[in-house]
Formats: C-alpha cells, sequence, structure tokens
C-alpha cells in the first residue's frame, strides 16, 4: 500500500494505493488518525488505485469514523472499484461509510 | 481458472494400513470443491494432508505452487496463514470469550491496535449471524452457534483458502441449511477458495461447484456436480441413491468370525 496526502482545491485529500491489507492496515491507521487528532472537519479518501482492502482495512476505516463522528467530521471515499464496492455493500457499510463516485462529487457534497 | 492446490500421488497409513491410495487431483481457484465419500473413506484424513497437518508416505501436495509436504513447520505456518479452517467441533477455547476466540489469530498474527481487532471481531460475528454474542463463552452457546463462532475464528484473518470438516455435523436441517448460504456467499464476495468435507447431501447439491468422491481411500469421481449425478458409477449410485452396502460375507464366513475359527 501506498499513502499520501493531496491538497486539492484548498482540502487535504487522502491518496491511496495497492492493497490494504494486515501488513498495511496499522500504517493506514497512523496517518488516518494524525490527521483525525487534529480534527479535520471532512477527510475525502480517493480508493481509485487501490486493488484490495481486507477486513482490517475497513475495520480502520469503521474506527476513523468513529472518531470524527464524535466532533462532527465527515469521511468521504470516492472512485470506489466495483469489487470493493461490493464487500462494502455485502457488509451493510455502504450505507455506513459517504461514498461519492469522483472528487467533484465529494466537493460539491 | 487456475488450481489453488494440486495432489499427486498421494499415500498415506496409518500403521501398516493404507488410508489413502495414490489419489491424484486438483482443486480450482476461487470455486467450491466438496470432497465426498461415506464414513471411514478417508476424507477427513485427506483434508489433514491439505492443511498440512499430517505428512504422507508418498506424493506431494502443491498448494499455490509450492509443496507443502516437504516444508518445515515455519514454512507451514506461514502457508496456514492463508487457509482458515473449520473443525468437526470448532475447536473453541473454552476458557475465552467468543470475542477473544475470534481474536486471538489476530492478536496472534498481526500487529493490529486493539481497537481495530475488536472491530474487526464484530464485523466476522456479524458475518456470521452472532452478533451480540462477544462475551458469552462456548459452554454458553448451542451446536449451531459453535460452528459459527468458529467459522468467524476462521475468517479472523481473512483466508485465500477455507476448509470445513462435516460443516453440518450435528446440527438441525435449518441452521445447516444457513451455513450452507453462508458458505455460497463467502465464495461470490471474498472469491475464497472453498474446501469442504462432507457425506450431507443436501449441502453437496447446494453448494458444490466441482466434487471429488472417495472410496475406500481411492478417488472415484472428480468432476462437476452435473457430471456427478449422471455418473453410472455403481458406488456413486449407491451413494446418491442411499442404498445400503450388499451383505459382503457369507453366513458361514459370519459365523467363523465370531466362532473366532
Amino acid at each position: 500500500m501506498n499513502i499520501t496526502v493531496a491538497v486539492y482545491r484548498g482540502k487535504k485529500v487522502v491518496e491511496l494505493s495497492g492493497d490494504i491489507d494486515m501488513y498495511s492496515s496499522p500504517e493506514l491507521r497512523e496517518h488516518l488518525m494524525a490527521l483525525i487528532r487534529r480534527k479535520v472537519p471532512s477527510l475525502p479518501v480517493n480508493f481509485g488505485n487501490v486493488s484490495y482492502i481486507d477486513s482490517s482495512g475497513i475495520a480502520t476505516f469503521v474506527e476513523g469514523l468513529k472518531c470524527m463522528k464524535s466532533y462532527g467530521g465527515r469521511l468521504q471515499f470516492f472512485g470506489i472499484p466495483e469489487g470493493i464496492m461490493e464487500i462494502l455493500r455485502f457488509s451493510k457499510l455502504d450505507r455506513v461509510f459517504e461514498i461519492y463516485g469522483n472528487i467533484e462529487d465529494v466537493f460539491d457534497s | 481458472m487456475e488450481n489453488a492446490i494440486e495432489v499427486a500421488g498421494l499415500v498415506t497409513h496409518y500403521g501398516e494400513r493404507e488410508i489413502l491410495k495414490n489419489i491424484s487431483f486438483s482443486i480450482a481457484g476461487g470455486m467450491t470443491t466438496v470432497i465426498l465419500g461415506g464414513s471411514g473413506c478417508g476424507k477427513s484424513t485427506l483434508l489433514k494432508h491439505l492443511i498440512g497437518l499430517l505428512k504422507p508416505t508418498g506424493g506431494h501436495i502443491l498448494f499455490q505452487g509450492k509443496d507443502i509436504t516437504v516444508m518445515d513447520e515455519d514454512e507451514l505456518n506461514e502457508v496456514r496463514r492463508k487457509m482458515g479452517i473449520l473443525f468437526q467441533g470448532s475447536a473453541l477455547l473454552n476458557s475465552m470469550t467468543v470475542l477473544d476466540n475470534v481474536a486471538l489469530p489476530m492478536r496472534e498474527h498481526t500487529k493490529l491496535k486493539d481497537s481495530t481487532i475488536q472491530i474487526m471481531v464484530r464485523m466476522k460475528l456479524d458475518l456470521v449471524g452472532l452478533s451480540g454474542f462477544e462475551g458469552f463463552y462456548p459452554s454458553q452457546l448451542s451446536g449451531g452457534m459453535k460452528k459459527r463462532a468458529g467459522l468467524a475464528r476462521a475468517l479472523a484473518l481473512d483466508p485465500e483458502m477455507l476448509f470445513f470438516d462435516e460443516p453440518s455435523a450435528g446440527l438441525d436441517p435449518v441452521t445447516a441449511a444457513g451455513l450452507d448460504e453462508l458458505i455460497v456467499k463467502l465464495k461470490k464476495v471474498f472469491k475464497m477458495t472453498i474446501v469442504v468435507v462432507t457425506h450431507e447431501l443436501p449441502s453437496v447439491f447446494t453448494i458444490a461447484d466441482y466434487v471429488i468422491m472417495l472410496d475406500a481411500g481411492r478417488v472415484i469421481f472428480c468432476g462437476t456436480l452435473d457430471g456427478l449425478k449422471a455418473s453410472d458409477n455403481p458406488r456413486i449410485r449407491m451413494f446418491l441413491e442411499r442404498q445400503p452396502e450388499q451383505e459382503s460375507y457369507s453366513p458361514d464366513d459370519y459365523f467363523r468370525i465370531i466362532a473366532g475359527e
């Protein structure tokens, strides 16, 4: 997994690529929590280049969302590949996370 | 479809007795393969070989191209991380809660924070229909619930392959059907390779893409479910039509056996 934080229209956007699994999830959590501790009001995450996410990756985002909700923050996903979308749907998390088609949809929300 | 497992010329003995007699077959990746056969035909023994718990007398088992019959324990443990196994008796640790049982492989094999692990455990328990039972001990669960808790633990590390040893054994038909439905969903959504050892025909007809049928330690069928149903092999027909075995010896032979002559 590779994780970078880009700035788009003045906002921080998390860009992910590769596999998010038991090995890489602790690193993802570290980055995510560092941003959330600063109480960012919204955090868009680009899944466009994510090839695989396992339950540890999903749990990491659930934990992140739980923390953001405590101060009214929003965790926003976009560019989710169909295979990953199917897993989110199966675990009913497609109705828990805010999911958008692309970055423009996130900014328009 | 790539093969997840290839078995070639597998032979095994318990003492002098030959259990598996030079068997060869492949298991396709991303599919559900059922190993079928009557009691004592060697199917549970075969499963133990596939997960590296037993060393064969002869032959090879290639898991993703690597021969597990020649691996040492460290190499086998690395392979087993990719496998989830639901044993017949569920094999839960009675002194631990359901949460701790499911969390155990995650705590042992990953560097995930416990806060993440607890969410993962709740996800796995929800998947098997056991939400809210985190704090229960195995002794407080029914047989079907223990199976599902065992399955949640088998799923703990998101395995690529899932092995079931007689998943329906001891379950009522409704609970068994629920477990079958879950097996079908796991394959579809997570693209898992699933291997199920069973002799329950309703279960076979629900979950199987491919069937390997054993009889007295030999493979007598290897193919699709439709192929199995169409087979005219007398042993397969007996099994599918639930016909009893014919008497294997005459009354005179029987007398000699019980009289100890």
